[in-house]
């Protein structure tokens, strides 16, 4: 399998698992629990390197997993109390926890193979090299587990369609009819840990955020339905890890980093032209209806 | 400068950290309550990570790198940040947290093409920008000091300044702008206050952690007070006093000092949420627990009385039977009451002692008083709404309304009670 393949194969499973989960964020505003969640697994990555010496992605996304639980259930705690607003219960408990993880890996794995960058940046120029053979064919570890993850994803979106869309759109009609809304929506919560860890060690936190946030609010944009939402925003992450790849060779540039702009530049796009909310499309339609109006009076 | 770091019995470095810790709290704290108070705490983590292109770009433009260059630069994109934050939420269809969301991305990614482009132009000097991601305390020089010294005097000399005004935008926004005041401006200036904190302590504690110190400071202290410039007075003070113990301590244990500082703002915050006075979850908590015993203690005294009345002075176990309570719980109702003088042990009968009867006379009194309340209060005409308190409501009524309540009652028929009220005379 070629480099280059092997690289958009790795970014196009990436956008695939998270423009899954992506748009259910975006609708019910949890954007921001995402990009906490995925920076408050570090401590269950360190913890779990340093009980078992390894980073073998099974048992890292268990300890991950924990703290991603860790976190939503001390946001939700100190919420609860009812003395501090959601914004700063998130904002008091993610730093705290990357704090921890940030102490354990100077502490005591300094001299290891776990440092910061390569949990935080990720690079996702060197997935080729890092490769599993499957079936007698070398091919680069992150595809299948990216491909794992992607997959789960759509088990998840696929068995809980109809509870996933009544607790982001009417989270009181879900509890009245039994659909367990806060039983769902952590599943969505450890889903989105789940997906962030596993693009760690290839991709790097920020782009999974990034994946995660920016095709979703992008497509949220340019549809109405949840269904075409997702689809498009699936596309939008394809889109960006293409074109990304393509532009970051062109310039020589980081290749994560161009993935990310990339998909920026699509959701300004989107903001400025999409077809019924974009900023421009909108004040041409403002201005011809004001044409319109003023026709009769003239004729 | 130089005689603040002589004066400190540490050695340069560690006293430089703390120097830079203290005034990063103080200017954290303060800055950062408008951001806090006003729900878009956030921002800060947003905006944190948006100072990184900017650093780059200064750094690209002037070949520089010192510490007011990148301060500028750090400056400067932090503003277009938040103006694009702004920008992005007004399109009415985007939420402020994926507006927040999705420029923290963008900038973050930015930044880190801009680092990897300048690592591939092999420009040696580069080294040391992505502090700015991660903090980096002990690289702090005197020089940092001094800009970041000045900016947080600057800031707070304003914010003393502007305080009314700024106090009115916090509040009520639509009241600041109903008597003159630039609305917009004022926004803006909160916007510039938060940046200013971020470029103070970004490069001390990293982007990441500088979110904790700017909402740490403001969580506690506004559990302590409800007053705005007593509260922005104390999240100063937190600050410092978090930053430096952070630095100190960082310094005894050689963790790195950022994170150490964060962890000492958490446990502080959360200290704060249980224990503050009148409000903590634990003292709350306290309160429901003394309110359930008192209530107990009462029923209990009173069940007593109705024993009394019925026959001879009951045993506990009579006690428990007649009361259907719980037996630890009368056992414990009883041991107070016992403890408080108002019973007797007569071998294992229980009597009321004579301070125990006139308080059971008194609290008759009260409930009589609460049922007469419930049934004719709507007739009485009080001056003014409050809410009748079931323990008390002679207090909460006034003597004068509680004794035009009894004749009301008198009036329809109802006898009045058995003689004059006890603790109505000894209230006064």
């Amino acid at each position: 399998m070629s480099d280059d393949l092997a690289i958009i194969l790795t970014a196009g499973l990436l956008a695939t698992a998270c423009g899954l989960l992506g748009p259910f964020l975006v609708l019910r505003r949890q954007v921001l629990l995402s990009d906490a969640v995925s920076h408050a697994v570090l401590p269950g990555i360190v913890l779990v390197f340093l009980l078992f010496g390894s980073r073998a992605p099974l048992a890292v996304i268990v300890g991950a997993a924990c703290f991603a639980v860790i976190c939503v259930l001390g946001i939700e705690a100190l919420r609860n109390t009812g003395l501090v607003h959601s914004d700063a219960a998130i904002g008091l408990v993610f730093p705290v926890l990357f704090a921890l993880g940030v102490i354990g890996v100077t502490r005591f794995a300094g001299n290891v193979h776990l440092d910061l960058d390569s949990t935080i940046y990720g690079e996702i120029a060197f997935t080729p090299f890092r490769t599993w053979e499957l079936f007698g064919v070398e091919v680069a570890r992150s595809i299948p587990l990216l491909g794992a993850v992607t997959a789960i994803n759509l088990v998840l979106l696929g068995l809980f369609w109809k509870e996933l869309k009544a607790i982001t759109f009417d989270p009181g009609f879900a509890r009245v009819n039994g659909l367990r809304p806060v039983l769902i929506s952590r599943l969505l919560l450890i889903a989105v840990a789940v997906t962030a860890v596993t693009a760690f060690e290839s991709v790097g936190a920020i782009l999974v955020v990034t994946m995660l946030i920016v095709p979703a609010a992008a497509s949220y944009l340019l549809t109405v339905r949840l269904l075409p939402m997702v689809a498009v925003s699936v596309a939008i992450g394809w889109v960006s890890a293409v074109g990304g790849y393509g532009s970051a060779v062109a310039l020589d540039a980081s290749i994560g980093g161009a993935m990310g702009l990339v998909a920026a530049a699509c959701f300004a796009l989107a903001l400025l032209f999409a077809p019924r909310y974009g900023r421009v499309t909108r004040l041409v339609r403002r201005a011809r209806r004001r044409g319109g109006a003023r026709l009769p009076v003239q004729g | 400068m130089d005689r603040l770091i002589d004066l400190l019995p540490l050695d340069y470095t560690e006293s430089v950290v703390l120097i830079g810790a203290v005034i990063l709290g103080v200017a954290a704290g303060v800055l950062g309550a408008f951001a806090v108070l006003r729900q878009r705490s956030l921002v800060g983590d947003a905006l944190s990570h948006a100072t990184l292109p900017g650093v780059c770009v200064a750094f690209i433009a002037t070949g520089a790198k010192d510490a007011p260059t990148l301060a500028i630069g750090a400056a400067a994109a932090g503003l277009i940040g938040a103006g694009l934050i702004l920008a992005i939420e007004r399109t009415g269809r985007i939420r402020p947290d994926a507006a927040i969301g999705v420029v923290l991305a963008s900038f973050f990614l930015l930044g880190i093409v801009l680092l990897t482009f300048l690592a591939n132009y092999n420009n040696a000097n580069q080294a040391g920008l992505d502090t700015y991601l991660f903090g980096q305390a002990a690289g702090l020089l005197k020089g940092d000091l001094e800009v970041m010294g000045a900016l947080c005097l600057v800031s707070l000399a304003l914010v003393t300044i502007f305080f009314r005004p700024l106090k009115a935008a916090l509040f009520d926004i639509s009241f600041a702008g109903s008597l003159g005041l630039p609305v917009r401006l004022l926004e803006l200036a909160m916007t510039a206050m938060l940046v200013v904190a971020i470029v103070i302590g970004v490069r001390t504690v990293g982007a990441i952690l500088m979110v904790a110190m700017l909402i740490v400071p403001t969580v506690t202290a506004r559990q302590l007070t409800d007053r705005l410039s007593v509260m922005l007075a104390l999240a100063g003070l937190v600050g410092a006093a978090v930053g430096s113990t952070g630095a100190l301590i960082s310094n005894s244990s050689g963790l790195p000092t950022g994170p150490v500082i964060v962890v000492v703002g958490f446990v502080v915050a959360v200290a704060a949420i249980l224990l503050a006075p009148g409000r903590g979850v634990a003292w709350r908590a306290g309160k429901v627990l003394r309110e359930r015993r008192r209530a107990l203690n009462e029923g209990v005294l009173i069940d007593l009385e109705t024993a009394l009345h019925a026959g001879a002075p009951p045993t506990v176990d009579e006690l428990v039977l007649t009361s259907g309570r719980s037996v630890s719980g009368v056992n414990r109702a009883l041991r107070d009451l016992d403890r408080a003088g108002a019973i007797e042990r007569d071998g294992d009968r229980i009597h009321l002692s004579e301070q125990g009867a006139a308080a059971v006379h008194a609290l008759l009194h009260k409930r009589d008083l609460w049922s007469v309340w419930l049934e004719h209060g709507w007739r009485l005409e009080l001056p003014d709404a409050r809410e009748p308190d079931p323990r008390n409501l002679r207090q909460t009524l006034g003597d004068e309304s509680t004794e035009r309540l009894l004749d009301l009652a008198a009036a329809a028929g109802r006898p009045r009670g058995p003689g004059p009220d006890p603790a109505g005379e000894e209230g006064r």
